[in-house]
């Protein structure tokens, strides 16, 4: 190779060749260039195109290039293209950037939000943790190496022993050629799994006679529920028992009408026959012990008054005789008109639709008794006026469908029947059977009658509907409506556990002092003396008498509630009624008996008055001769108002504890040092007085409980050990099982809390 | 005479070896014990007293920068190495064990604002105002080579903070702009923009290492995640937030230092009101960081104090200060739960213990239980006047109780005036505004 060929540059030629080309030319930006990917172009490195004006003076469209086709060959591609062009749709324009933007932002922000819920189970358990050891114990296998253990199934052979397995298996197989056995080993061995599966374990039977057992014990209780039913004697547990079975009966007799009108009617006889012999019988005639004893008890029982009334409603009704049917026609025909303004709701000549009425009428059973009888007495009598009744019903309906639906008030004035019983007592009826006349038509058009009935009544319905709709939208813009907030929290709040061991927690700022320069100096001496004060406090007993257990219960004790004192109250007159069995007053009668000579109980008396009595209320703080320099008694005026002005007044004492207990004397001098030890307010995280002083009693010291306990109730709530570095959390802790125990204090906790589970899965069972 | 002597057995008292302990015999039954619950108090008086006489949580000054320490940077793997860098673009890296300063260099010109080490501790990012993100090696250099950058990158943008993934090879820088880088290319990968002009710092999340977080200067907190192609979402405090720090241990929690004086807690789920507003601070919030069990964070402040708070509680739980330490800049929880460093203004690192009367050195298991005692003991009793009383009490330097009284004064008066206002107006009309809601401008999607 020459050294002119090893000169030659193909790239730095080809540069040269493009700078002497473009000589001529003015533009001097070239095209960047990227030896490294980037995802954004720098607007300053863009390519100029040197022709680009002449470009831009007009796009290709679909069009041009169709024209172009149709004249070559291409026809069909032409047309083809065209079609394209025309029959499908302009993609629509893309959403401005902004708005794609924050949809986009908001997407990945709920994927971020569900990523990070991952962690609320795994952060729930460690903040309810009782201690917490850092580093987190990382995953490790553990191999049991003790020398009882099973010995690792999974073994390497040796080559001797593989050729010994070969062999076995060799000789096997000729052994059975020999001998002609054909029987295949892996189906033998299939069919022994097949058998053993079959077979049930242990643990499956003991199941399913417990199963066998529960079902049992189900069939024999409920025995025993109809049995002890049957042996109720409670008069209004059958009263409700037969009201529901009557209830049960008329929905069955609804569903029968519906269904077969036929025998529906032959119901309907049944029941009028069942009637005809009740009223034959000598049955609520009212002449029973039970009825007379119920018109002595209803003179002051509401209640049984109004069984009364129903009785006696019952017995008329069975009693009374069919009245002549042309002198209920009337009423009927007089009724019919005032009741024709709300024909909308009770239709008279519907007994189903006054039936329904009245379904929630208490005395339902002997009402509709009557109005089914009624039904049946009247309907071949009543065709005639029936037809002209109709076509008036009809013409109102309309009318009334073209009107504004109002809400319609129905309540004809019933009169009620009084009754005069012998005792001289008045009895009223509560409920008043219904007397609605019911007029008849063939079973279609009563059901078509209440159909329109039913439609108006709907239609009144969503009217009524749509007016509290928008009542409730108007409220809704007035006041603000309470958004309803989907908390993001809510998982991890749902994961928290309560802490079993709750400890104090102090959120207050820290009580500062400001810093001294002398204030080094005390602090050493302070600690100098340490010791010594500390000997000191113990020697003066006042830590003795600290009762941390006793906190001062500040607010519970004043919350009495009134029915207490009611209590309270009766319990003292109940007291004073018994008073010779009051062992007090006797204790009292004995003591003051025994020490009859000195009257210890006024003694007692004096003393407590004595001490609680108010002792430096005031201080003067006038001088003796102080101001009175011309001599004594200038004014006394003046001396006694400046007497006044100096009187220093002081706070009132406290009450005392025992200011309103008789015969009791709380020593209060011997805790006034104590006091300042006391805790005054329940702590934070605890929520009753009972559980923080649960919390306090329990010693923790080596001297008072046993000595794991002792370590159980020190174990510190973090554990860190020294020269470790402590991991941020990791992936692996959301998938770990169970962590193996090494220290005895954790082996101990679990156990026991297994236990407390066990212990309560029995209980519950 | 005649002198009678009690006879014991000493099987009953004398232990047979050296190492077992003394037999205590020792009856349980409670009746014998009536005094077990003042006894326990007085111990736990004690404690109390003995652990403010101990707490001394000054450990050592490590002195060597010539301008103000501006950032930190932890190693992930050994305890004993700090990294900081401080105002005139110098980068120490600091032996922790023997207090020395192992090694120096001059990495940028002007401030070093980010130090970050990679995953494996084995390279460390620095980013400075001159717009460069450096690698540097961990191990020194041998003797007689200079120290050189492995690699130096140029960025478009100015840079202000830089955060490496704990996961994978990415590290994340702010400035103009948020963009994501891989150690491997010159370029970012990607670039997230929110229409902010400054970012000033930035934070992977340790747990969930795709989510990152930056502080913005029109006082927003912007959320990312680094596989998205835009940032997620933007929470406006009333405040510009200095720093953020995640928690390690809950994913989805993360505190911001505020200029304010507060910090807040935020649940990344939920960003219209911050969990917990930490209060006691009378100046800006610089720095905050977390310790690695994620149950409490460092703050320091530009009232020249670090404070450790109790992440779920808004009052700090002690307040570090000595007389020379002036703006704290930077603070640090070291990764095994045991030390606090903080960088201030006049060129120190100092370095605290988290519990201030620990024992440092090595504790007997006798020791170790008496002292969980000691702690049990507090704990139980810690509601108790006196003992809160000791417990709490704090000596801090007359500025900080000056301004402090300065705060509740205004404090006061605005509530004094709310409460006016609410009294003469018509009812409902001046809503009552938890504290947590007042900070939070709004949340931007």
């Amino acid at each position: 190779m020459s050294d002119d060929e090893e000169q030659y540059d193909p790239i730095a030629h080809k540069k040269l060749l493009q700078a002497v080309s473009s000589l001529g030319n003015v533009q001097h930006i070239r095209k960047s260039t990227r030896d490294e990917r980037q995802p954004e172009q720098n607007e300053f490195q863009l390519f100029k195109s040197a022709n680009a004006t002449d470009h831009a003076a007009k796009a290709v469209g679909v069009n041009d290039l169709v024209q172009i086709l149709r004249t070559s060959k291409h026809i069909e591609t032409g047309k083809k293209l065209k079609n394209v062009h025309s029959t499908k749709k302009v993609l629509q324009k893309p959403l401005e950037k902004p708005v794609a933007d924050r949809i986009k932002r908001t997407i990945g922000y709920e994927g971020v939000k569900k990523k990070l819920a991952r962690w609320d189970a795994v952060v729930a358990k460690q903040r309810s943790a009782e201690t917490q050891i850092f580093p987190i114990p990382s995953e490790t296998i553990y191999v049991n190496t003790a020398a009882h253990s099973n010995a690792i199934k999974t073994s390497i052979k040796s080559e001797l022993g593989k050729e010994l397995q070969a062999s076995i298996k060799k000789l096997n197989d000729l052994r059975k050629v020999q001998t002609g056995d054909n029987t295949d080993e892996q189906e033998l061995a299939q069919e022994e799994e097949r058998l053993l599966a079959q077979k049930l374990t242990r643990d499956e039977l003991h199941a399913r006679r417990r199963e066998l057992a529960y079902l049992r014990m189900r069939e024999s209780q409920k025995s025993a529920k109809a049995r002890m039913q049957n042996k109720i004697k409670s008069k209004k547990y059958h009263k409700l028992l037969k009201r529901q079975k009557i209830l049960e009966q008329v929905k069955q007799f609804e569903i029968l009408k519906k269904t077969n009108p036929e025998a529906a009617l032959e119901k309907l006889n049944a029941l009028e026959k069942s009637r005809l012999v009740e009223r034959a019988s000598l049955r609520h005639k009212n002449t029973g012990t039970w009825a007379k004893n119920l018109q002595m008890r209803a003179k002051y029982d509401k209640e049984v008054r109004k069984d009364l009334a129903e009785q006696l409603a019952v017995s008329r009704q069975l009693t009374e005789k069919k009245v002549d049917t042309d002198s209920e026609h009337e009423e009927q025909t007089t009724t019919k008109i005032e009741t024709n303004v709300d024909e909308s709701i009770a239709d008279p000549f519907n007994p189903w639709m006054t039936l329904k009425q009245t379904e929630n009428d208490e005395p339902k059973a002997e009402e509709e008794e009557v109005s089914w009888r009624k039904y049946w007495t009247e309907r071949n009598q009543n065709e005639k006026l029936l037809t002209d009744h109709n076509a008036e019903v009809e013409q109102v309906k309309r009318e009334k469908r073209q009107q504004t639906t109002q809400p319609i008030k129905e309540s004809p004035k019933k009169k009620k029947p009084k009754i005069y019983m012998e005792n001289g007592w008045q009895v009223e009826e509560v409920e008043e059977a219904n007397e609605a006349p019911a007029k008849t038509k063939t079973l279609d058009e009563i059901f078509d009658a209440q159909k329109d009935n039913l439609n108006n009544h709907l239609i009144h319905k969503l009217n009524n509907l749509k007016r509290q709709a928008a009542l409730l939208k108007r409220l809704s813009k007035k006041s603000k409506k309470p958004k309803m907030k989907h908390d993001a929290l809510k998982n991890l709040k749902d994961l928290t556990f309560k802490k079993t061991k709750q400890r104090v927690e102090i959120d207050e700022p820290l009580n500062q002092d400001e810093l001294e320069p002398k204030e080094a100096v005390k602090v050493i001496e302070a600690v100098n003396d340490l010791p010594k004060s500390k000997e000191e406090k113990n020697s003066t007993a006042k830590v003795a008498d600290i009762d941390p257990d006793k906190v001062i219960p500040i607010t519970w004790k004043q919350k009495m509630r009134l029915s207490d004192v009611v209590n309270d109250a009766l319990a003292d007159d109940d007291a004073a009624e018994f008073d010779e069995a009051d062992p007090v007053a006797e204790r009292q009668m004995l003591i003051s008996e025994a020490f009859e000579d000195d009257d210890i109980v006024a003694d007692f008396n004096k003393d407590k008055k004595d001490d609680s009595e108010v002792k430096n209320n005031e201080l003067q703080l006038a001088m003796p001769g102080w101001g009175c320099w011309g001599g004594n008694g200038i004014s006394e005026k003046v001396l006694e108002r400046r007497n006044k002005r100096l009187l220093l007044k002081l706070a009132e004492p406290e009450k005392r504890r025992d200011d309103n207990k008789d015969n009791v004397y709380i020593n209060e001098a011997s805790n006034k040092q104590a006091r300042a030890h006391r805790v005054s307010s329940i702590p934070f995280p605890f929520k009753s007085l009972a559980d923080y002083e649960a919390s306090i009693r329990t010693p923790i010291g080596r001297e008072f409980v046993p000595e794991t306990a002792f370590r159980m109730l020190t174990r510190p709530a973090v554990i860190t050990r020294k020269g470790q570095v402590i991991e941020p959390m990791d992936e692996s802790e959301l998938v770990k099982p169970d962590r193996r125990l090494r220290h005895v204090v954790d082996k101990r906790i679990k156990r026991q809390e297994e236990q407390a589970e066990k212990a309560k899965r029995l209980l519950v069972d | 005479m005649k002198v009678k002597m009690i006879s014991r057995n000493p099987d009953n008292y004398v232990r047979e070896t050296k190492l077992q302990q003394h037999k205590i015999p020792r009856n349980y039954d409670p009746a014998l014990h009536p005094m077990e619950g003042p006894r326990e108090y007085v111990r736990a008086l004690n404690a109390t007293k003995l652990d403010r006489v101990f707490a001394k949580p000054f450990l050592c000054n490590l002195s060597g920068h010539r301008d103000g320490v501006a950032c930190f940077g932890k190693h992930p793997k050994l305890l004993s190495t700090l990294a900081t860098g401080a105002y005139d673009g110098e980068v120490r890296i600091w032996d922790l064990a023997n207090r020395t300063s192992q090694r120096s260099f001059v990495a940028h010109d002007g401030f070093v604002r980010g130090i970050a080490y990679a995953r494996n501790g084995e390279r460390l990012f620095t980013v400075g105002d001159d717009k460069t993100i450096k690698v540097w090696r961990t191990e020194a250099p041998d003797v007689g080579e200079e120290e050189e950058p492995v690699n130096t990158i140029l960025s478009r943008h100015i840079l202000h903070g830089i955060s490496h993934n704990r996961k994978d090879n990415s590290f994340a820088t702010c400035g103009e702009v948020c963009a994501i880088w891989d150690e491997q290319h010159n370029d970012p990968i990607k670039t997230l923009k929110w229409g902010v002009d400054t970012l000033h710092t930035i934070s992977y999340n340790p747990v969930e290492t795709n989510v990152l977080a930056c502080c913005a200067s029109d006082r927003s907190i912007i959320l990312y995640d680094q596989r998205e192609a835009l940032p997620l979402r933007k929470v406006v405090l009333t405040m510009k937030s200095n720093k953020l720090a995640w928690n390690p241990m809950e994913a989805f929690n993360f505190t911001v230092a505020n200029e304010d004086c507060n910090l807040y807690s935020f649940d990344t789920r939920k960003l219209q009101s911050p969990l917990k507003v930490h209060f006691d601070h009378v100046s800006a919030v610089t720095d905050v960081d977390y310790a690695p069990t994620g149950k409490e964070f460092v703050s320091g402040s530009y009232d020249k104090t670090v404070r450790l708070y109790n992440a779920h509680l808004s009052h700090s739980r002690d307040i570090y200060h000595t007389k020379r330490m002036q703006h704290v800049v930077c603070v640090a929880w070291s990764l095994d739960n045991r030390y606090i460093f903080s960088g201030s203004d006049e060129m120190n690192v100092r370095m605290w213990k988290a519990n201030a009367s620990e024992k440092l050195g090595v504790i007997r298991p006798r020791e170790r239980t008496n002292f969980n005692y000691q702690e049990a003991l507090k704990e139980k009793y810690a509601a108790h006047p006196q003992i809160k009383r000791i417990a709490r009490h704090r000596q801090v330097p007359r500025h900080v109780m000056n301004a402090q009284r300065k705060m509740r004064a205004v404090k006061e008066k605005e509530l004094v005036k709310e409460a006016n206002i609410r009294k003469h107006s018509k009812k409902g009309k001046v809503p009552f505004v938890s504290e947590k809601k007042k900070h939070v401008i709004r949340e931007d999607v």
